[in-house]
């Protein structure tokens, strides 16, 4: 086999030299026996008639020979292909439409495959992807879902579960790196020393971290990353040794990762030792985790995700049987869960991609019934012309592949100029924020997936063949030779098949207009809920301040200072501080105990978003003040044990009593009576996580002397546009320490838009799919009109001779239409239903059938559809009964 | 004319093959061999000659190359390989064992059922 196909791609490469070969030869055999007979006393004229005549049809005799070597399909191939580009290029309105809808199509899938193929498909650039698992803390019943992992649980269960080959912990951040001077903030990543074993991948260059670096006195060597090095290192082989400034302390470089590393979606540049202090090691601190710190691990070879869940589950059970906290840490519903590392990652934006991926599916389908209509019309057009060549002669097979050869080539060239639109709508994806996605910076048009789009083109070829090779075939010749007309008789199958495929075009279209509906109703309801203050004219921006050069006193200078100096700038109205700003992206929630409040049986400790305030905060968020006063900066000076807490807090633990006055401690614990603090105030409730969080946990608002954080925000009301400030504020903060820059400087709105890009861009894509399904479907429902009116003519023509009005005629196509357009929207609102349905994990407070929504993507199929009608319905109205009766 | 036979189906190859493994021969010359080693007998159509000869070129039973001719014009020369080789050798065998078979069956008279 292999032999032979060596044989035909050596002919087929060098066809010149075969063909030539083949004629010498076979004139080099005549001439041998024009001599043979000229030696047996022949004539020389008459032995070369002879020779030629015995030899038989050299033609034939050469067809034979190259059917032999396997070359007549290739003929025949290249036959039907000139054919396929000479009838494409007779009709190139019909070819445009073609390749144009077939671009946009494919172009779109190509997109949006793109997005899940590097999300949600292509493994983990790590030895065996599928072993690494993360673990994380939950405490459903407080409220906190996720709480990632403590110091503790690292250190408690190294080594201990035998499921697990490794088990490593990270946490992200952002440092300044840098000679003082020429400093830049980079992302970092702070690791244990088994991170880098865990993943399968280590430095390059150099060495990982060790045991003795994890203490805050040892830790100082660093790890860079590949383009770190490049850059900042000029590439250089002896980096080893060499000193890195982080946050002003010098470190030793040990390694160089290699460039393929990257973890997650993180772009960690320099990777440090993850260093603790025994005493944050304890047991007391086993549920300190504040979803700073997560934990990876791998899985053991033959052992279950299940499995390990166990041996994590034996493993807490037996930590917690001697734990003073273990009954509320179990009423809380304390577990800790071991999933996926990469579908955790990719968890929340899976559904939403799943849901556009079959979005433009869809579109793909009215795209392909599109131009099957269109096939099938211009087959009927051509039935008498099939049915000679078949009369004459041409095979089932040669029909078969005359059409698979005509449709591929159609869908490849459409795939060709899809690649191109595909490549345009991953940078409308960046534009919208893919990079953003979970491993959204992965997002990349490559020769893979090209290849991937180009084999679905062919393949689409394939089945858009199908019908119309069906209806060439079925057609009788008898039948199609004698009918007079140009285009034959009309043929009540094909004629059900095309409204059929309308219907369903117009139900597809339908479903996608519906869904792109929901979308944007959702978006709409996400941006109508109040973020809990006044989010205008406010500019923030997140100041971190390092350790080493600050300590808890010199963090309150810092703000007492910055809030004095940004009171002078022109324009500012209030300021404030906090160690967390609404729209963070930061959401850990922390756990208070309320004098006087008695867990009830089944009821859990809460956890709480807890903020650290100075300044005046409330007033420059814009805060509603529902009773007592704000926290003001007299109080963060005086550090007086004072709170604010918001609505939800105050009605959880004093529904029927005055919040103000009442006590709490900071912690899950009780303390000393000196400890506690006394609400002094109660505002209104804020968002923190996103516009769409649903769960009220409520908040408290401490003096920030007692909440000293790692990074600062600043918010500024301003009265001028708050974007305006940036500059200023960064002066103000280089004039108090030149090396601290400010960082994610947004205006408050700017955080409220940017949250919502989640909802925004599918509502955006799923628009611009039903635009063009909508767009698509009224060429198709345009075309079977006009198709059913031009082969009516004659029908048109003699009722109007016998005295059909033009408005009787118009009704009737325009009845036809209708009839297409109530069947195609009666599926489509099951279909509607049914999408409706699938969506409910991305719709925000908006239920499956929407009947404003219902009625308005029919109001829209039914002004395309009437559109789509007019002009054939006009057409057929203005026929004139002379020249239609006339005509043949 | 009488003597000669009518080709039976599928003999062709073979007997190609045979022609082709004595000496390497152009296609006029494998006609010719077949003529003189049949005893004049088998006259094969000269049209289905190359169809024929390409298809066991394709199969990689015979080789071709080009050399020249004994007046001295360039032909191709069709050579025997291993596989046509073996081919040769099982299609012997079996057609041997077919003319027996049927020659005995032929000879058998009434006595001997």
């Amino acid at each position: 086999m292999f032999k032979r196909l060596r044989s035909l791609f050596r002919v087929l490469t060098r066809r010149r030299d075969f063909e030539d070969g083949m004629t010498e030869e076979l004139r080099f055999h005549i001439e041998q026996y024009a001599d043979e007979l000229v030696r047996s006393g022949m004539s020389p004229e008459k032995a070369a008639r002879h020779a030629r005549i015995e030899f038989g049809s050299l033609d034939s005799v050469k067809g034979d020979c190259r059917e032999e070597r396997g070359l007549h399909l290739f003929d025949e191939f290249r036959r039907e292909l000139s054919y396929a580009v000479r009838l494409l290029r007779k009709t190139p309105g019909f070819t445009a439409t073609a390749l144009l809808t077939l671009a946009v199509c494919l172009g779109a899938n190509l997109t949006i495959f793109a997005v899940i193929d590097s999300v949600l498909l292509r493994p983990l650039p790590f030895r065996e992807p599928d072993r690494l698992m993360t673990i994380f803390n939950t405490y459903p019943k407080a409220g906190v879902e996720r709480d990632g992992s403590s110091l503790t649980n690292y250190y408690e269960r190294r080594g201990h579960i035998s499921a697990f080959t490794s088990l490593a912990i990270y946490r992200y951040g952002t440092e300044i790196i840098g000679e003082a001077g020429l400093t830049d903030r980079e992302q970092t990543m702070r690791v244990s020393p088994d991170f880098f074993s865990t993943l399968g991948l280590g430095p390059a260059i150099g060495r990982t971290f060790t045991e003795e670096e994890t203490t805050s006195e040892t830790d100082h060597v660093a790890i860079l990353s590949y383009t770190f090095w490049r850059q900042r290192y000029n590439a250089d082989p002896n980096v080893i040794g060499r000193l890195v400034r982080v946050n002003s302390v010098p470190r030793t470089v040990i390694g160089v990762l290699p460039p393929t590393f990257r973890f997650l979606s993180s772009d960690a540049r320099v990777f440090l030792p993850l260093a603790s202090r025994a005493e944050e090691r304890t047991p007391l601190r086993r549920h300190s985790g504040g979803n700073v710190i997560q934990m990876i691990a791998r899985l053991q070879p033959g052992v279950t995700l299940a499995q390990a869940q166990s041996q994590i589950d034996a493993h807490n059970a037996m930590l917690e049987a001697d734990d003073p906290q273990a009954k509320m840490i179990a009423d809380a519903g304390f577990r800790s869960m071991a999933v996926p590392l990469h579908a955790d990652h990719v968890a929340a934006i899976r559904p939403t991609l799943l849901l556009l991926q079959a979005g433009a599916f869809a579109l793909l389908l009215i795209g392909a019934v599109n131009l099957v209509n269109l096939l099938l019309i211009r087959a009927s057009g051509r039935v008498k012309e099939l049915a000679v060549r078949q009369a004459l002669g041409a095979s089932r097979a040669y029909v078969v592949s005359e059409v698979v050869v005509e449709t591929t080539l159609l869908t490849l060239v459409g795939g060709l100029l899809g690649l191109a639109i595909g490549a345009g709508g991953i940078r409308l994806l960046r534009v919208l924020g893919a990079d953003h996605l979970p491993l959204g910076g992965r997002i990349a048009f490559d020769a893979q997936l090209a290849s991937v789009a180009l084999v679905a083109a062919i393949i689409m070829g394939i089945v858009l063949a199908v019908p119309i090779a069906w209806f060439n075939l079925r057609q009788h010749l008898g039948n199609a030779l004698q009918s007079e007309s140009r285009g034959g008789t009309s043929s009540r199958a094909a004629q059900i098949l095309r409204h059929s495929f309308i219907v369903s075009q117009i139900a597809l279209a339908f479903m996608l207009l519906a869904g792109a509906g929901l979308l944007g109703l959702s978006l709409q309801r996400a941006m109508a809920v109040s973020p809990g203050f006044q989010s205008d004219h406010v500019l923030t921006g997140q100041i971190l301040l390092p350790w080493a050069d600050y300590s808890e006193a010199a963090r309150l200078t810092f703000v007492e200072s910055l809030m004095d100096k940004i009171a002078y700038l022109p324009g500012v109205l209030s300021a404030g501080v906090v160690n967390n700003v609404p729209f963070s992206g930061l959401s850990g929630k922390s756990a208070a105990t309320v004098v006087g409040h008695v867990l009830r049986p089944g009821e859990s400790a809460r956890g709480h978003y807890s903020y650290g305030v100075a300044g005046d905060y409330f007033r420059a968020m814009g805060f509603s003040l529902r009773a007592g006063r704000f926290l003001t900066a007299d109080d963060s000076r005086r550090s007086q044990r004072v709170c604010v807490v918001d609505d939800d807090f105050a009605r959880y633990y004093w529904p029927h009593a005055s919040a103000i006055g009442q006590r709490l401690w900071d912690g899950s614990e009780a303390g000393r009576d000196a400890e506690t603090f006394t609400v002094v105030g109660v505002v209104g409730g804020a968002k923190q996580a996103g516009l769409t969080e649903e769960q009220a946990q409520g908040a408290i608002y401490y003096p920030y002397a007692f909440r000293i954080g790692d990074s600062v925000f600043v918010a500024v009301r301003t009265s001028l546009p708050p974007e305006s400030l940036g500059l200023a504020l960064q002066k103000v903060v280089r004039q108090i320490d030149s090396n601290i820059p400010v960082n994610d400087l947004r205006s408050m709105e700017t955080r409220i838009t940017d949250s919502l890009v989640a909802r925004r861009s599918p509502a955006l894509l799923a628009g611009l799919f039903s635009g063009m399904a909508l767009l698509l479907t009224a060429i198709g429902t345009y075309g079977v009109l006009s198709y059913a009116v031009a082969q009516r003519r004659r029908e048109i023509g003699l009722r109007m001779a016998l005295g059909a009005q033009p408005g009787q005629i118009r009704s009737q196509f325009f009845y036809l239409s209708l009839r297409l357009l109530a069947g195609g929207t009666i599926l489509g609102v099951i279909g509607a239903w049914l999408t409706g349905q699938a969506m409910q994990a991305v719709l925000f407070h908006v239920p499956a059938l929407n009947l404003a929504i219902l009625g308005g993507a029919a109001l829209v199929m039914g002004v395309m559809s009437l559109v789509a009608c007019l002009v054939p319905s006009h057409r057929a109205a203005q026929i004139s009964p002379m020249e239609a009766l006339a005509e043949e | 004319m009488d003597k000669t036979a009518e080709l039976l189906p599928g003999t062709l190859d073979m007997l190609i093959l045979k022609a082709v493994s004595l000496k390497p021969l152009h296609g006029y010359g494998v006609m010719l061999r077949i003529r003189q080693i049949s005893g004049d007998a088998i006259e094969i159509p000269q049209g289905s000659l190359y169809p024929a000869l390409y298809r066991l070129e394709h199969h990689d039973l015979i080789a071709a190359e080009w050399g020249q001719s004994e007046n001295n014009r360039r032909a191709k020369y069709y050579t025997l390989t291993a596989t046509g080789r073996r081919r040769l050798r099982d299609e012997t065998a079996g057609w041997n064992r077919l003319v027996t078979a049927i020659a005995a069956a032929l000879n058998t008279t009434s006595e001997q059922v």
